[in-house]
């Protein structure tokens, strides 16, 4: 029984030394986003910044660093996406595995395939065939949209063949035509599903630089791309670096402490999509 | 009712525009890929000839030559695909099997071990390079050691482990979750009934935990080797683009740096083949191994 008690109290340090080891890079950078470059320089590496400068903040966001412009441009690109996933990703799924007709399984593992398949692939040909909407919030949002809608539909297609048919059956003899027994009944029923969708989708779209760094230039600069080049230009001004990736970590951390559940609910989800 | 459900018309109301939309945007790109592919390197702009080469481009990423960086940026990213699997997989089952016993504060920690993975990898890259830069030869000059020649990140040796440690440090989390997941809904007569037989931890984790998640091990896996044979973020980042050799980053530079978008071309799809093959192994090794189990009676009743 002693033993049992040690096997625990090891248990516990390793847990703990992890949890210390997983939050210290996030306190540091907290920590270095108040701080200027010569209080770093200084030698005060990773105690509490000796003055709170949240100028750095009023600096990132606004003049020098415009990350309130790559906030906006992300947070218009991450809605339209997941908008467009959820309500194409919601009728597709309705039509492919609630109503009945020959060839459903195939086009299920055609839309599947495209879950395989690393966005890589496409990279070249999608220049070209993004090239008019260079320079809109398009340019990032349809290919966003299209990669995402085959797990969108993957997770909500556990949910949809869940519900039982008297529903479409009672609508259907109450006279509802069949969008709306979609739309209004099945539709609010999916509410859930949807969300978990959503929330990985939107972890995916946020945080995605590949597809960005080619398609997002100028005045419509995503989160990521948009630090990273600001990390270039910030070389000497470390504490509004930091600032800016505070910045744009919020919106997800948020998020995540809000609904936490939630999230690792998504995100074991969208595992498969590897 | 009946004819409702199989209405041809609503069907392709609900179904046809995504799935136009996602051949025109995902599949259509994928097949030009591969046809530009085996195309020459004359730029595949309207107007342009370019002569069809068959498995040219192939075959010349994969000859040996010291100006050809492609093979070892394959085997790089093998590498890292085996430290995956090596050090992060069973690192984060020992967390989930010692979380998933039961421990105090159980919750808390998986809640907090599981915040890396929702940030972003450019904002961790970036947090990582100042760790690196600033924080380790700090700690090293502390502790007097002396640093890499170059430091972690610019040192040849060091290169793919300090871009393999950001990862760590940031997935984790996430295989620890799926585990962790999978454990919990091992069938809690199961566990007691071991229990009572006299099992102890190692024994419960090696002849009963771990068998009885596979399926999740598999996903696993899968998630670890794809996203090594994908990787580009953050060593993209945290080595500024000096040329770690991996096979998406040599893709990427091939593209837009040298428009060269054939070959370009010809590497992406060595990468999906590289996916797909690997998954298909995958696939095949974890079915084999539940046939045997079959045959030996010890196969899962209950799934």
């Amino acid at each position: 029984m002693k033993k049992f008690s040690l096997g625990k109290i090891v248990c516990q340090i390793f847990l703990i030394v992890w949890l210390l080891l997983c939050l210290f890079p996030l306190y540091w950078l907290f920590c270095f986003s108040l701080k200027d470059t010569q209080e770093i320089f200084n030698g005060n590496l990773i105690g509490l910044p000796t003055q709170w400068l949240f100028s750095n903040y009023a600096n990132a966001w606004g003049e020098g660093g415009k990350i309130s412009l790559f906030l906006m441009n992300s947070v218009i690109d991450t809605v339209a996406t997941l908008f467009i996933t959820s309500l194409f990703g919601f009728m597709c799924a309705y039509g492919l595995l609630r109503m009945r007709w020959k060839g459903q399984k195939l086009v299920m593992t055609y839309i599947m395939m495209g879950m395989m398949i690393p966005m890589h692939a496409a990279l070249y040909p999608l220049t070209e065939v993004l090239l008019p909407l260079m320079k809109t919030h398009w340019a990032l949002i349809i290919p966003y949209a299209a990669f995402n809608i085959p797990i969108t539909i993957l997770i909500l297609s556990g949910f949809i063949t869940n519900i039982p048919y008297e529903m479409e059956e009672a609508a259907c003899i109450d006279g509802s035509g069949i969008y709306r027994t979609a739309f209004t009944i099945i539709l609010p029923m999916m509410i859930p599903a949807i969300s978990t969708a959503a929330i990985f989708v939107f972890l995916q779209v946020w945080n995605e630089l590949l597809l960005a760094s080619v398609f997002s230039s100028g005045s419509v600069r995503t989160l990521t791309v948009g630090i990273q080049q600001m990390s270039g230009q910030y070389q000497t001004d470390y504490g509004s670096m930091g600032a800016a990736l505070v910045i744009a970590t919020l919106p997800t951390l948020v998020l995540y402490m809000c609904m936490s559940g939630q999230v690792q609910k998504s995100l074991i989800a969208g595992a498969v999509k590897g | 009712m009946k004819r409702v459900l199989s209405n041809k018309w609503s069907i392709a109301v609900f179904v046809l525009p995504t799935v136009l939309f996602f051949t025109y945007i995902v599949i259509i790109p994928i097949f030009k890929s591969f046809y530009y592919s085996l195309l020459s390197e004359i730029p595949a702009k309207v107007g342009d000839e370019s002569t069809f080469v068959w498995f040219k481009n192939y075959i010349k990423m994969f000859t040996p030559g010291r100006r050809n960086a492609f093979p070892g940026a394959v085997l790089n990213s093998m590498t890292y695909a085996a430290l995956s699997i090596f050090v992060q997989l069973p690192f984060s089952l020992l967390i989930a099997l010692i979380l998933a016993n039961g421990v105090k504060g159980e919750s808390m920690y998986r809640n907090i071990y599981f915040i890396p993975v929702v940030i972003s990898s450019v904002v961790i890259s970036l947090l990582w390079q100042r760790i690196y830069k600033d924080l380790v030869p700090a700690i090293y000059d502390g502790l007097g050691l002396a640093l890499p020649k170059n430091g972690f990140l610019g040192n040849k040796d060091t290169k793919l482990m300090a871009v393999f440690l950001p990862s760590l440090w940031q997935f984790v989390g996430y295989h620890m979750l799926l585990m962790y997941g999978a454990l919990k809904s091992i069938p809690s007569d199961v566990i007691e009934a071991a229990t009572v037989d006299g099992a102890s931890a190692t024994r419960m984790a090696f002849s009963i935990q771990i068998p009885m998640i596979k399926p999740m091990l598999k996903v696993c896996l899968s998630f670890s080797l794809i996203g090594s044979f994908k990787l580009f973020d953050t060593p993209w980042i945290l080595l500024e683009r000096s040329n770690m050799q991996l096979p998406a980053l040599s893709m990427y530079v091939e593209m837009f740096s040298n428009h060269k978008y054939s070959y370009a071309s010809a590497q992406a799809m060595f990468i999906v083949f590289e996916c797909l093959a690997f998954t298909a192994l995958l696939n095949l090794l974890f079915r084999e191994r539940d046939d045997r189990d079959l045959t030996k009676g010890r196969g899962r009743k209950a799934a």
